[in-house]
């Protein structure tokens, strides 16, 4: 029997495959019943997604660590795709946002007919959140990263208004400049490292050159630069508040988690290459560090000034990112455990939030005054999402990912990151307890919304239950959470 | 085990009582049982006292390099106080079941009395600069309760805030200076203390011998620093003026006359105004050693004593009149402490408390039966008033007379023995004697006219005198038993508790001398008239303001306090709270300037961004390019 090119293990790739499958159904179904299949794609999808993230929590515990698959033969024995715990808990991750925002998608939008493409679009996009966590070679990781973008831009434009289209199309000019950095950034990095992988090895030894180091630094610079579009940092970030009010609430909550979930893995595939480099990390903690200065402060600020709540959870997404790049200006092991602790924390917390809006349907933060007594689930879960966002307790999670987040870098003793962020949480607590003090209200505004009814959102309180139901427990308990991320 | 007992007891009936205020029946039965007890084992320890200080170890504790061991100590003068303390204590205590039997908040009253108490005997019984600064500072408490005892009033209610205030802004100075002494002897322990301070005088003296210059016999013998001692020394005694009420504190004291009577002669007679007196007695050994702070004590307590004497004369308030005479006589007790040689120890001024306590309880208490029956404490109302009731007019009589010091009744005993201790002091030409002698022969003249005054105006008689008022027997017991020991009491020196000299036939002489012209200055006007109208009729209303010093406090202390209390809030809300609200519009206006940035709704926006991403990494690139950046 000859060797085979590539052994390949399905049962290891059933996250990104599940997604896929729940494609190919939903394509097939629209095919057999067109028309009148919207509700039952969503269903499958769900399924799909949701199948997929219980495969990748389950498959590194049966197998009791860091699972491969794609290898090549030996001697070089490289494999195209390893997950080890913090991999397969974004993966996790990425699916259950991306069914989340599948719920509010669905439950938002009048019109049954675009479900199935709705659907698509979103188990795509989950595909490739998935793969880029686990690539580990160039190619693969480029395909992935592009995979999980373009059908964003399609979900942000679908809603056919012309807001949309504007916010689609900024996406759209964004995501190609991105893309052209993102390849630029590869080839350096193949031409730095002689290595189509992001290998620790052939970082290594570009680093101790010094002609290569400087190509390697231009090459994580202008990747860093690439994802930072995706990852909404400042100065990539213009797209996001326009995108976020543009598109419909689905759309948002999938640009806001899972997108972000997608790019936090992309990134911490590049970065883990790069821990612990002999020397410190020097230029690069620069190259990671202004983002994260950038986004904390102008974040926050902006933030500070909004009135609508989606746009203020669009600025409070540049902030956050600008929070999941500090502990990566350490360029260490804890670092990258802090980042996807935060960023799992920041998904869960948002996905609340705008479910809550998707629930009470409010345009201004007006109109949330005195929703705690109103409606005590969508006040209360609201005010523990926005309390986890800003760090205080109750949302103990919140304030340990900060703390998390923040012990690297002064451990490394990048100072100035340290003091933008302490910055930040100050500016930030008066951002979320504006908000807050809105829905603590005593005094309740007749308002002219329509009474909520949870009776025609199921999906909707689902997502509000679960998401929060994940925050009290990783409250009550931020050494799983810890864990999991590591 | 005697002392802790005499202090635990009136400190157990104090929380015992505070439990059972409701029901006066048994707070009564609480207060005065514990009371008699106390009484029985301060009696009994001094009669088994004997001339060796007698340590008795307490639960040593060890704070870092401190040492704080929380002694007590028993020695006979130190018994012979506690004894007087524990007398006048219950005698209060009994007259008070009687003289605020309508009050609704007698238990408090007693118990607050009874921890009052406990701190006094704390205060005497210590071996233990810490155990000290606890019972101080717990009877500065106790006694803003008991001059505020009758919150409902206005007056009262400064009164006491008066006292407090006063009183603490002198604390401040006597902890610095205990904690000092501790600090430099790294015990709080009283002995250690007194070694560590005191000259090594024999060694100094070898070393001189030897041929040392004084310099270095000070080195050789490692003797502490004069100078840090007198700093500390007179930070105590700054501490001790104020409890005492002694010039420049002295004004808290009239005004504490708002307290009930009772209160009034625990305060004055026995606790508080005297645990100065016992505080520098037990430092006398290094107190001798600094003619700084015997200077400051002894300038004080001069200008004190007649001035304070001269005040009392022209009270139109015969309370108040007591009360400025306390201060005199505290006056007079720290001036044996002032004046004293170093050989003739703290004892002079340890007498004088030990009967001042006996008199001036007697005093108070015969004043409150008076005033009960008259409705008042003014001259006006109380004018005749212990004319008509024998017991009460012996009593006054004998206060008088041992408060103007005529010998052989207790109080003209005590005076003799101070004039004679400072007498010496005077001779040996070593600190401030000389002053301290010639004010105490004045103060002895002007005590003795305004004792005469006082006599006069309680005995004189009136037609159509208030209505006689007869309290019950304990309370006549309590006054009769003051009475005998005011007048017999003077015994105390032929059991050589003391450590006094004997004193000679012609200071006797002496003291009658200057009694009596005192006494005859004060019946200038015969006897049916006030003397201090006859004499400084003028000057009353000034002596009623107490020289209108209260205002110079509130102009002098308070006013640039609150000035300084003013500028420093608003330095506070107005230059420092406006760099956190300049934060504040910072914020908001960065916050509305990046909103204006990001108002473009084109995605010509995102692709400028892009190019200026391109220049951010073209900097890079050309930092490492000409190493302005280093790589590693």
């Amino acid at each position: 029997m000859t060797p085979s090119l590539v052994t390949v293990d399905w049962l290891v790739l059933a996250p990104a495959l599940a997604p896929v499958a729940g494609v190919v159904l939903v394509l097939l179904g629209d095919a057999v019943l067109p028309r009148r299949f919207g509700g039952a794609a969503v269903a499958l999808a769900a399924l799909a997604l949701v199948a997929g993230a219980v495969a990748a929590v389950w498959l590194p515990r049966a197998a009791g660590g860091a699972v491969s698959t794609l290898c090549l033969p030996a001697p070089d024995g490289a494999c195209l795709w390893t997950a080890g715990a913090r991999a397969s808990t974004l993966q996790a991750g990425v699916l259950l946002a991306g069914a989340a925002a599948l719920a509010l998608l669905h439950e938002g939008r009048p019109r049954p007919r675009d479900g199935a493409v709705a659907a698509t679009l979103l188990l795509a996009a989950c595909t490739g959140g998935v793969t880029v966590a686990a690539a580990t070679d160039l190619g693969t990781w480029l395909v992935a990263l592009e995979l999980a973008t373009v059908p964003a831009v399609a979900l942000v434009a679908l809603r056919g208004t012309r807001a949309s289209a504007h916010g689609g199309l900024s996406l759209l000019v964004t995501s190609l400049a991105s893309f052209g950095l993102l390849v630029l950034g590869a080839a350096l990095w193949l031409t730095a490292t002689g290595d189509a992988t992001f290998s620790r090895t052939g970082a290594a030894a570009a680093w101790a050159d010094p002609d290569r180091q400087v190509v390697l630094v231009l090459a994580v610079t202008l990747l860093v630069a690439g994802l930072g579009f995706k990852l909404s940092a400042v100065p990539f970030h213009a797209w996001t508040p326009q995108a976020y009010a543009g598109a419909d609430l689905g759309t948002t909550a999938f640009l806001a988690a899972a997108s972000k979930l997608s790019a936090v893995a992309a990134l911490l595939v590049v970065l883990a290459a790069l821990t612990d480099l002999p020397g410190g990390p020097g230029p690069l903690a620069v190259v990671v560090g202004v983002p994260a200065v950038l986004s904390l402060l102008l974040g926050t600020l902006v933030a500070l000034r909004q009135d609508d709540p989606v746009r203020l959870l669009a600025w409070s997404t540049i902030a956050q990112a600008g929070w999941v790049l500090v502990p990566l200006t350490a360029f260490s092991d804890a670092g990258l455990r802090a980042a996807a602790a935060y960023v799992l924390v920041y998904a869960a917390a948002s996905l609340v939030a705008l479910a809550v809006l998707g629930r009470t349907g409010a345009r201004t933060l007006e109109d949330h005054r005195g929703l705690l007594r109103r409606d005590p689930l969508a006040g209360g879960t609201l005010t523990l999402a926005l309390l986890v966002l800003a760090g205080l307790p109750p949302g103990v999670v919140g304030l340990v990912v900060k703390i998390v987040a923040l012990a690297p870098v002064v451990e490394a003793g990048v100072v100035p990151v340290a003091v933008a962020a302490v910055l930040a949480v100050v500016v930030g607590i008066a951002v979320y307890l504006r908000w807050v003090a809105v829905l603590l209200s005593r005094q309740v505004t007749p308002s002219t919304l329509e009474e909520p009814s949870t009776a025609r959102r199921p999906a909707t309180l689902v997502v509000l239950v679960v998401g929060t139901g994940l925050l009290v427990v990783a409250s009550a308990l931020p050494a799983g959470l810890l864990a999991a991320a590591t | 085990m005697t002392p802790w007992l005499v202090v635990g007891l009136p400190v157990v009936a104090s929380v015992v009582g505070l439990a059972v205020r409701r029901d006066d029946r048994i707070a009564r039965v609480v207060a005065v049982g514990a009371g008699a007890a106390a009484l029985f084992v301060a009696l009994l320890g001094w009669l088994v006292a004997d001339d060796r200080a007698m340590l008795v170890a307490g639960p040593g504790l060890r704070a870092g390099e401190l040492d704080v061991p929380l002694d007590l100590v028993v020695d006979p003068p130190r018994a012979a106080v506690a004894a007087v303390v524990a007398l006048v204590a219950l005698a209060v205590q009994v007259y008070s079941t009687w003289y605020l039997a309508a009050d609704d908040r007698y238990g408090t009253f007693a118990a607050t009395v009874s921890l009052f108490t406990g701190a006094m005997l704390l205060v005497v019984h210590s071996a233990d600069l810490l155990l000290t600064v606890v019972g101080w500072e717990v009877m500065g408490w106790c006694s803003y309760l008991l001059v505020g005892h009758w919150s409902r009033r206005a007056s009262a209610r400064r009164a006491a805030l008066k006292a407090f205030l006063v009183t603490r802004v002198a604390d401040v100075a006597f902890v610095l200076g205990l904690v000092g002494l501790a600090a430099g002897a790294g015990s709080t322990s009283l002995g250690l203390v007194l070694d560590a301070w005191a000259r090594p005088t024999e060694c100094i003296d070898a070393e001189t011998a030897a041929g040392s210059s004084l310099g270095g016999a000070l080195t050789l013998c490692d003797a502490p620093d004069a100078r840090v001692r007198a700093v500390l020394l007179v930070l105590v005694v700054v501490g001790v003026l104020g409890k005492s009420a002694q010039v420049p504190f002295q004004d808290w004291l009239p005004d504490a006359m708002e307290g009930p009577t009772p209160a009034s002669a625990l305060i004055h007679a026995a606790t508080m105004v005297a645990a100065g007196t016992v505080v520098l007695a037990g430092l006398f050994p290094v107190l001798a050693e600094s003619p700084t702070a015997r200077w400051v004590l002894g300038v004080s307590v001069s200008v004190t004593m007649l001035l304070a004497a001269v005040l009392a004369f022209a009270q139109s308030d015969l309370k108040r009149m007591l009360a400025w005479s306390t201060v005199s006589q505290v006056a007079v007790m720290l001036a044996a402490l002032a004046g004293s040689p170093l050989d003739a120890g703290p004892d002079g001024g340890l007498l004088h408390l030990w009967s001042h306590a006996l008199f001036k309880a007697l005093l108070f208490l015969a004043l409150g039966w008076a005033a009960l029956a008259a409705g008042g404490t003014a001259v006006a109302a109380l004018r005749g008033s212990a004319a008509d009731a024998p017991l009460l007019r012996l009593a006054v009589a004998a206060g008088f007379l041992s408060l103007a010091g005529v010998p052989l009744v207790v109080g003209g005993v005590s005076k003799e023995h101070v004039l004679a201790t400072v007498w010496d002091g005077a001779v040996a030409a070593d600190g401030p004697g000389v002053l301290v002698l010639v004010a105490l022969v004045v103060t002895s003249s002007v005590t003795a006219a305004y004792s005469t005054r006082g006599y006069l105006l309680l005995t004189a008689h009136t037609r159509g005198g208030p209505e006689p008022v007869t309290p019950p027997a304990a309370v006549r017991a309590v006054l009769g038993t003051l009475l005998v020991l005011t007048v017999l009491g003077g015994l105390v020196v032929l059991t050589g508790t003391f450590a006094v000299h004997s004193v000679s036939l012609l200071w006797l002489l002496l003291t009658a001398v200057v009694v009596a012209v005192g006494v005859a200055v004060a019946l200038r006007g015969g006897f049916d008239r006030d003397p201090a109208e006859v004499l400084a009729r003028r000057f009353v209303p000034v002596a009623d303001r107490g020289l209108g010093v209260d205002l110079l406090y509130r102009r002098l202390v308070a006013r640039p306090v609150l000035r300084l209390a003013r500028l420093v809030a608003f330095v506070d809300t107005e230059v420092i709270d406006a760099y956190v609200r300049g934060t504040v519009v910072g914020t908001r206006a960065a916050g509305w300037a990046g909103q204006r940035l990001h108002r473009a709704e084109r995605p010509g926006a995102g692709v400028g961004l892009v190019l200026g991403a391109v220049v951010v990494l073209a900097a890079l690139a050309l930092l490492a390019a000409t190493g302005v950046l280093r790589w590693s």
